[in-house]
This record gives C-alpha cells, structure tokens and sequence, in this order.
C-alpha cells in the first residue's frame, strides 16, 4: 500500500525525465549521456554520494517547514527567505563564539537560526492573522527583503574584516560543525534534519496542536465553529515553519560554507515545495523525496561539465515533476476515476439521448 | 534639481509600466476567479522570448510578438492545470515559476554560449524624441515608447470592459459564484481560459518592455520579482482598473526613488532602495488589510458537477 | 406536456429514482410533493439538466430534454430556482437579471432595458423591487427568491420549475407568495413546484404527484385528496409517535444565560441586545424566518464570534455543544476520520489528549466506533472520512457528538433540515429525553411544528431581537406576526 503510494511520484519523475530527454534529443544532446552524467553526479562514488545528502540537507528542512505550513493551508512560499534569515542570525554570531565550548556554540548558533527564521515566518503569520494579507505574497515580498539584508550584511557591517570579498568573517571553529570521513563533508547537520522530520511527523499525526493544524487547513470555517483559535494557530505554525527553515540556514552556515555570502540559497525553498508534493507532505517521506530532488541538484554540476547543458535544466525537471503530480492528482482527475469506479459498480453508464433529439 | 525631478518621473512611469501590465492582467484572471502565482514566471519567460526574437530577426516588433506569445503559453499550461484539471492554484503557478526560470536560463545559456557576448538590442525609441523629454515636467511622463501608451489606453478600456460590458459581466459572473454562472448556461471553463490567455499576453508585454523597451538586455533577474508585486497591486487598487494604475504608480515611484537617491550620492546602503518596494507592499498591504473585496471564488478551483 | 417515462437514478449504492413517470400539461400548477429523501430533489435536477439520469425518457412537446446541461435545458424552456440560492451576492441586482434570458448578442450591457423588463414584470407579479445599484447580498432573502424567480421568467421558460420556495419565508408572507404563484400560470406556462409541506402543495397547485423513497406512490388532482390523505401516502405508514410529554424542571440553577449581546458585522447590527436564558430540564424554542440573526446566535455560542458588548455565563465547568446549520461546512471536517471529526468537539477534544498534548488516537477511535453503534449511524467504521457518510448520516454523526460531549446544554440550528421523519423524530426523542435527563437545549427552528412539538418557552427572534412568546400566544398565527416584525 505505501508501495503504491510511493509509485505515483516516482512515475512523475521518470516522466518528467522522459520529456526532458526527448527535448534534449531534439535538441541534439544525447539524453543518454545527460542521465548517465547526472547519476554519476549524484551517485558515482562514495564521495559524491556524501555530497548528494549533503545538498539533500537544506531541502529536508525546507521541506519540512513547507509541509507543516501546507498542511494547515498556509501557503509558505517564503522557506527560503526564512533560511537566509536563520543564516544571517546564525553567521552574525558565529565569528563571536571563539573560545565557546563548541557544544554551546554550536546550540547557540541553531537557536538563533531558528529565531531568524521563525521572525520571519511569524511576520508573514501575524500579517495573515491579523491584516488578512495573503500569506503567499507576504511570504514572496519577504524572501526579497531577506534576500537585501544578507546582502547588505556581507557588504557592511559583517564584512570579512580584510573587505576584500562580499562575504562575512568566518565563523569561530568551535562552532563549526564536524565533518566525519573528510574529504566528505558528512556532517551531524543531516542527523538533525532527519531528527526533526520524525519530530515533526508525531507533531502533525500524533499530538493535539498537530490536529488543530489539520483541521484548520482542511476547512477553516469549520475549525472556528470548533472553537480553535485559527488565529494564533496561523501565526504559530507559520513561525515553527519559519523556524525549522532558518535552522536549516544555520545548519548550512555551520557546517558547509562556514561564513555568510550573497547567494546562500540557489532557491532550496522554492525546490522544497515540489519536494513536498511529492512527499505528499508527510515529513517522513521528505527525507526520501529530498535525496531524490538532492541527487538531480548534485547530478546537475557534473551534466554541466560533460554534457554542456546548464545545471539550470534540473529546474525545468523539477517543474514538470510538480505539473505531472498536479495533474495526477487533480480534483477533476480525482472525479472522474471514482466515477468511473461507481459506475462500474453500477453495472450501468449513463445513457445516450434518445432517438428523436434534434441535437 | 529639474533634472533630477525629470528622471525622477521618468523612471516612475518606466518602472510602473511592467506592473501595470502584469497587473491588468491579472485583475481580468482574478475577476474570473483564478489566482496566478506564475505572473512572474510569464513576465520573465516573455522578456526572454522577446529578446531573443528581436535579436534574431532584427525586428523589434517581432520581438514583442513574440514575448507575448510565449507568455500566452506558458498561461495555457497553467490553465490546463488550474482550469481544466482543477489543480491548486498556488502550487500550480509557483511551478510555472521555477519552470520559466529553468527555461529562460538554459534558453540564455545557449544563445549566450553561442555568441560569446551578451546580447543587446537597441531598445524601443520613445515617442516624441529627445526634445519633448525636455521639457519640464510633463516631458518625461510623456516621452515614453508605444508599450507604455499601449498600457496607458488599457486602462479605461479593461476597467470599462470588465464593469460595463456583457463579457465582462460574465467573466465577473464565472469569478463570483461558478456554479451559478454554470447553471445560466456560460461557460466557467472558457471564461477563465481566455481570462488566462489575456493575461499571457499582457505579462509577455511587460517582459517585452523590460528587455526591448527600457533595458534593451536580459539578465536572469530582470523580472525581479515585479509579477509577484502585481499581485499585491491588485489587491491595494481593490480590483478596480484605476485602482491598480494608482497602485502601479506608486509602486513605480518607489523603486525610482532608489535610483535618484543613489544619483544623488547619499549615504544609505543600496539594498535598501532595492529592498524597498517589497517592504512597501508589505506596508501597504498590512494597511489597507483584506481580501474583503475580493471576487467571491477566488482561488477555488471550480469542476462542473 | 412535459412527460418522464422511467427515469431512474443510482448514486453509489443508493437508488434514487426507480423507473418514475411523471407528466404536466401546460398552463398547471403541479406540485411534487414527498418527504425529505424521496427522491424530489433527484428528479427535477434531471428535468432541469443538472444530471442525467441512468435510464428513461424526457420530452417537452416533443423533444426530447436530455442533453445533460442546463444550458441546454434552458434553451429548450426549462428554468429552475433551486433552494440553494444561484445569486451573485456581491453583484447589483440588475446585473444579476442581466444574466437571465436576455443574456444573448449585445455586448454592451443594457441595464436599463434588463430594469425595465425587470420592473413589468415585477408589477405583474405584485412586489416592489429594490432600489437601484443594491447588492444581492443586501437584500432581504424573500426578496433574493422573488428576483431568482424573475431571473428564471427571464428566459421565457415553458417550464418553471420551484425548489421548495417557501423555506425561507415568514408566515404572513406565504398568502402573498403562493397567490405570485399561482398567477405564474399563463400561455400555456407549466409550474412545477417541489415541497414536503403538504398544506402549500394543496393551497396552490392543481395536481399533485408523491414520491415516496424514489418511487411514485399517486398522482390526482388537488381537490381529489385531503392533507391527511396526503401525509399517510407520504409515510406509508403509521406516523412517528411525537415526544412524551415532560414537566421542565425548575432547579433554580441557570445552564446557559446571554445578557444584552450586541454584535455588529458589515456595517449592520445582526444581534442587538440579546438576552436569553436557559434552565436544566427545559427547552427554549427560537421562532424566526431565516435571516434574522440564528446563524450569528450560533455561531456566538459556537466561539466563533464574539460580541462587541454583552455577556455570556455557562453554567460552572459546562461547555455549550452547537448543533451548526451547515453541516458540511461549519459542522464537519468531510476530509478528515469520524474519529478525527468527534475530536472537533472541545470537550472531546479535552477528553482524548494526554497532559503532554498527544492524541489517545486508540482511544478516541474505540470511543468513536461505540457512539456510532449507539447513534445507528451507517459507516465504514471510525477510520471512514466524514465525506464518505451519506447527508442524513452525517447529520448523525454532528448529534451524536453535541450529546457525546456531556454539555450542559445543547444548541441546535435547523437541526432536521433535509431529514427524513423518521430521522426527525429520531432527533427529537433524543432531544427530549437529554431535556428529561437534565440538560438543557436551545432549539434554533425556522419550522414552527418542530418548535411547537418540543419548547417549553418559545421565543421570535426578528432582526436580531427577541421576543418572549406567553403561552396563551402559542398558535401559528400570532406567531407569524411576531415573526414577521410586528410588536407584542
């Protein structure tokens, strides 16, 4: 059963890979040296594999945060704003944790990530529970505001102290995360994101504010006549979601760039969302689903350097899986495969106008 | 001082423009009862269509053609998904996103590789030539090229069209309460089939403006997240033709604001500046607050019994 | 002559319609006539091309009707006004007539030729139209059923067909109503209208046609049959007993009290200085046409609003259950588990979460699967979603959780609408026998039999005001002026 269900995003993958092949074939690239640069990218080695999980990080905890959020039908299109907020908060205290023992430095750095993040998700919380602005454009507008104040963080006042680079100084090492087997940046990073997945799996399916969440995104209106405060429980989901998000950019920050620049986030949490529809918003299923979109990011860098087509391409991939899984799953698809099923247990069909119509 | 006025007007009406489009178009989506996210994703699709067509062919008319045109199906692919298949809205438009970004960037990459130089067109004159943008004031609101007074004139006529015209009624109907406009005999699918096929083309002339009527280059970020501030400019002008032009010019004023102050040489980080036209939809937003005035069925994916 | 020949209909399992014939001659009044569930409501969707039904025949003079859409059916004179009102709320009324039959060829937008149309009509018909440029959705809603109707006029229809049009209206409007009817009848117009109120069905129609549980029992001419005659047709069998009678305890304590609540909304006050009270053992009757401020009294004590004045005092430690007027909307959550939907309930809600806030799933669901035994309500077990449950099951399934939640007392919004008797009186012995027991229940009615046949008190609520009802003032008469605004 769970097989069957996971069979679905899989097949909109392996079609979504099909029609880019054919484009790349119309093209004049061989799909097959594509695909075959793209595995070897994401799985050839042991080292590569390493790096797959690594880029799969920041998507399991965007994809988390994106899941929890959808769940309650609030639409975070802003996971990565959150991220850079979290890796703001986390890269401005870092270089000030020299000499901290590096357990302390190292929880000191995530909760403030996830105080950057969960700010900038109760923002867009608070604006939707109280201002009823549309959390979809709340979330947007503050992904390019976030975006602004890293920017202008690494070119002021956290510049590196030499202000040779746009980049912030590097952080203390105690509060840089170990990386186990080096060269392979394996790190305890991922043990947190996989952690919190199941964390938030008995959040959402096993615990009472979990179920509030679901019933107020499943239907609002019947949420308030239950009595739920719909209100605060907007502003609370938005900023747990907020806050696994920026704890995601402080994990990054800790333990794989090690200092802040501008262009932190190539999109994980736009990228999360199709990671969690295809993860049909399950946490546990994002860690699976996230390797998954991880490998086609990891794989892409190695398609640029044999194939010649532009990591950009793995975008277009990850855009089809979501149209695919959307209209898999639409409600007008939906409708017409259960009345196709009724009718067959009907035993009739309906029937045709009878002669005589002036159709 | 004049000088710095002049500009200052001019590159409000340029800035407003792109938006004014996108959000036109998305005021007659809207009416019909679809959201799109992917305003963005057509604007920047058609900027980069535009630009490549006029490069080709050397002919800027084509090259705004065929902005539109791309745009015109990129919304085909989302009314499939959203109106026939009645897929989520959201999620829907924010794939088509990722996808124009996925496409203008291998697109550019190609044509970028190829040429081994960046590609620039010689953007589209404005009307009147340089001596009526001389003149004070008034010169540089009206000395801009034919896409801006093509914006201008569908002003009135989407607003009257929508408010005071039998389609527009019926768009209007088909946005309100779908099953009751499906029950009088319109037909909700078309309705908001056309309503998305409009809106392509009108965000493809906003992409076209950014490349081919005011930068004359394509950048990935070029769209800058002007389609997202549509959408909230639709709702500060309360889905109201003259409303959203007000809104647009507003928006318009504050992201030229960035560059006459940066002109001016004062001391303030240019992030801000870029910054500031998102945190002012946010502001403004958190204003003037709700989606009470909002077509009835906004968002609701909508399949016929 | 519009005639059906052996229409049948299945949902799923059900069958709705089995091989029904049904025929009306031009220039009738024919009403349609059986209880909740029967099938009505089935078989004039299918005549007004809703739905197609699965076998059978339908002809108008001739042609046959059934292309499956209503714009079809609208283009071969077939209008319907359902009960669930097709009006765009938020567009002017013009614009709303202007969507009717006039609907083909201009683009520009004649309002003045729609009002004018609209304002012949209306004369013909005896009532006054609204002002120019108001909203639907700020008229009143007898007035909102007048202009659907006109709307529906508006395509010349050789048929028009009435969805229980009567539901919303005070009793001292219905003469007025029914006599509009009736005057609808002309050129050769068929007017089928649809009820379950066997006294309308008689006061207006010239022959009448019974379903009963998807077949047709009779069809005669109305002055051929009495409304005794009628209800026993209709049942088929003996009627439902009605509720014992109970003596209200006065204990002295108060359940539930309201005091002087206002609450305002759109710029209108829809609850002006409400003040109730309720005492265990007793139940409170609310007479009111819909519209005058039930749905906000039960969504206030839903939590769902709250009132920019006044108070409210439950008794100590007690919880209110609402019994909300839309089920799939307000009441239940139809994608999520019954399980999942008792917890909907605070109380419950209380009951079945740990200290550390986990969810005593195992629990809730053994809870869940008993009260579903002792309610008789028809599922696949706990684990079914609430969208898999049939309407009458459904609304099951939100009683059974009110008494389930052990609250001190009950308020119930049009709690039997769309119920079958025998589910009616299924609902109403369990709410007398919690009222013999000791609770205490708010009955929220637009149905003055059910308030006459369960309140102790009875009170009209008439534009967010209410008014006591002495006894000697207990008769469908008085209190359709009370209803209709007028004062003590």
């Amino acid at each position: 059963m769970m097989l069957a269900r996971a069979m679905r995003p899989l097949a909109a993958i392996a079609l979504a890979g099909v029609i880019v092949a054919l484009v790349l074939g119309l093209l004049g690239t061989s799909p097959r040296v594509v695909i075959g640069a793209l595995a070897d990218g994401a799985f050839g080695n042991w080292i590569a594999t390493v790096d797959t999980l690594v880029k799969a990080t920041p998507l399991v905890f965007c994809g988390v945060a994106v899941a929890i959020a959808f769940e309650g039908s609030l639409w975070n299109i802003g996971a990565d704003g959150q991220l850079m907020a979290g890796a703001l908060a986390a890269g401005a205290l870092g270089p000030a944790t020299a000499g901290w023992p590096p357990p302390v430095a190292m929880v000191a750095l995530f909760a403030v990530g996830a105080a950057g993040g969960g700010c900038w998700g109760a923002l867009a919380g608070w604006l939707r529970a109280r201002r009823d602005v549309s959390e979809v454009i709340s979330t947007i507008m503050l992904n390019f505001v976030a975006l602004q104040m890293l920017s202008w963080a690494v070119h002021g006042p956290l510049m590196e102290p030499s202000h040779a680079f746009p980049q912030s100084a590097p952080l203390a090492p105690a509060a840089e995360l170990t990386l186990y087997f080096p060269p392979s940046r394996l790190n305890s990073g991922m043990l947190l994101a996989v952690s919190l997945a199941v964390g938030c799996y008995f959040l959402l399916f096993h615990t009472a504010a979990g179920f509030e969440l679901r019933a107020m995104g499943r239907n609002r209106r019947a949420a308030v006549y239950a009595g739920l405060p719909v209100a605060w429980l907007t502003i609370w989901t938005m900023t747990m979601s907020g806050a696994i998000a920026g704890l995601g950019g402080a994990v990054q920050v800790a333990a794989i760039t090690h200092r802040l620049y501008e262009k932190l986030s190539p999109g994980w949490g736009y990228e999360a969302i199709a990671v969690a529809l295809v993860a049909r918003l399950n946490p546990l299923a994002i860690v699976p689903a996230a390797v998954l979109f991880g490998a086609l990011d990891n794989g892409a860098q190695a398609m640029q350097r044999s194939a010649g087509i532009s990591p950009v391409l793995v975008q277009v991939i990850e855009a089809l899986v979501i149209m695919i899984l959307l209209a898999a799953d639409s409600g007008a698809s939906r409708r017409l495969r259960l009345a196709l099923a009724t009718s067959r247990l009907a035993g009739r069909i309906a029937t045709t106008p009878a002669a005589g119509s002036d159709a | 001082m004049l000088d710095v006025l002049n500009a200052f007007l001019a590159a409000t009406v340029a800035m407003a423009t792109p938006i004014l489009l996108a959000a036109l178009g998305e005021l007659i989506v809207e009416k019909s009862g679809v959201i799109n996210i992917g305003i963005e994703g057509a604007m920047l699709l058609g900027a980069f269509a535009g630009l490549a067509a006029a490069w080709f062919s050397g002919s800027l008319l084509l090259g705004v053609i065929a902005a539109m045109g791309a745009a015109v199906m990129l919304n085909a692919l989302l009314a499939g998904l959203v109106v026939s298949l009645a897929a989520n809205q959201v999620v829907a438009g924010t794939a088509l996103n990722i996808l124009a970004l996925g496409l203008t960037g291998v697109g550019y990459r190609r044509l970028f590789g190829v040429t081994g130089q960046a590609i620039t067109v010689v953007p589209l004159a404005s009307l009147g030539g340089a001596s009526l943008a001389q003149v004070a004031v008034i010169g540089p609101l009206l000395a801009q090229n034919a896409i801006v007074y093509v914006a201008c004139g569908l002003v009135p006529i989407v607003g009257l069209t929508l408010a005071r015209t039998r389609p527009g009624l019926h768009l209007r109907a088909a946005g309100e309460h779908p099953a009751a406009a499906d029950a009088l005999g319109l037909n909700v699918y078309r309705q908001r089939w056309v309503a998305l096929l409009l809106a392509g083309a009108l965000a493809g002339l906003g992409g076209a403006y950014l490349t081919l009527g005011y930068t004359g280059t394509f950048d990935e970020g070029i769209s800058g997240g002007r389609g997202f501030v549509a959408l909230a400019v639709v709702i500060v002008g309360r889905w109201k033709a003259w409303g959203i032009a007000a809104a647009a010019l507003l928006f318009g004023a504050a992201t030229a604001l960035q560059y006459t102050l940066q002109a001016t040489g004062a001391a303030i980080p240019y992030q801000l500046f870029l910054a500031m036209p998102y945190v002012m939809t946010l502001a403004v937003l958190a204003m003037v607050g709700g989606q009470a005035q909002s077509p009835s069925a906004l968002g609701e994916p909508y399949v016929r019994e | 002559m519009l005639t059906a020949t052996g229409i049948s209909k299945r949902y799923g399992p059900t069958l709705a319609l089995d091989d029904v014939d049904f025929a009306a001659r031009p220039g009738e009044i024919h009403a349609l006539v059986g209880e909740n569930g029967a099938g009505k409501s089935t078989l004039i969707n299918i005549l007004a091309g809703r739905t197609a039904p699965d076998g059978g025949r339908i002809e108008l003079d001739g042609t046959s009707l059934l292309d499956g859409s209503t714009a079809t059916a609208l283009r071969r004179g077939v209008a319907a006004v359902f009960q669930t009102p097709m009006l765009f709320e938020r567009l002017s009324w013009e614009e709303n007539l202007a969507l009717g039959g006039a609907s083909q060829g201009s683009v520009g937008l004649e309002l003045s030729d729609v009002k004018a149309q609209a304002y012949v009509r209306a004369s013909e018909l005896d009532f006054a139209l609204p002002p120019p440029g108001v909203r639907v959705a700020d008229c009143a809603i007898a007035t909102q059923v007048r202009l659907e109707i006109l709307r529906a006029l508006s395509f010349n229809p050789r048929v028009l067909i009435l969805d229980e049009p009567t539901g919303v209206l005070a009793p001292a409007e219905l003469t007025a109503f029914l006599a509009m009817i009736r005057s609808l009848r002309s050129a050769g117009r068929i007017v089928i209208i649809v009820t379950h109120k066997l006294a309308e069905a008689l006061a207006v129609a010239d022959r009448i046609t019974m379903l009963r549980a998807g077949r047709k029992v009779v069809e005669l001419p109305a002055t051929e049959t009495t409304e005794d005659e009628l209800a026993r047709l209709m049942i088929g069998e003996l009627p439902p007993p009605g509720v014992g009678h109970r003596t209200p305890r006065p204990t002295g304590e108060i359940a539930l009290e309201l005091e002087n609540i206002v609450y305002e909304a759109g710029g209108r006050r829809l609850l002006d200085n409400l003040s109730l009270y309720l005492v265990p053992g007793e139940i409170v009757g609310i007479a009111g046409v819909e519209g005058n401020g039930q749905a906000e009294l039960a969504a206030l004590l839903s939590g769902a609003i709250v009132p920019q004045a006044g108070g409210i005092d439950i008794a100590a430690g007690g919880a209110v259950a609402v019994i909300p007027q839309n089920r799939d909307r307000e009441g239940l959550i139809l994608e999520m588990t019954l399980w999942e939907n008792l917890l909907l309930a605070a109380p419950l809600r209380k009951r079945f979460v740990s200290r550390a806030g986990m969810l005593r799933r195992r629990r809730a669901m053994e809870f869940c699967a008993e009260l579903l035994a002792r309610f008789a309500i028809r599922s696949a077990g706990p684990a079914a979603l609430a969208a898999a449950l049939s309407g009458g099951n459904r609304q099951r399934l939100t009683v059974a959780r009110a008494f389930a939640s052990a609250p001190c007392a009950i308020a119930a919004h049009d709690v039997c609408r769309g119920l079958d008797l025998r589910a009616v009186a299924e609902v109403h012995q369990r709410l007398h026998e919690y009222a013999a027991g000791g609770g205490a229940v708010l009955l929220i009615s637009s149905d003055l039999d059910e308030i006459f046949a369960l309140s102790d008190r009875i009170h009209v609520i008439s534009r967010g005001r209410l008014s006591a009802v002495a006894p000697a003032d207990r008769n469908p008469v008085r209190l359709g002026l009370l209803m209709a605004g007028a004062t003590a």
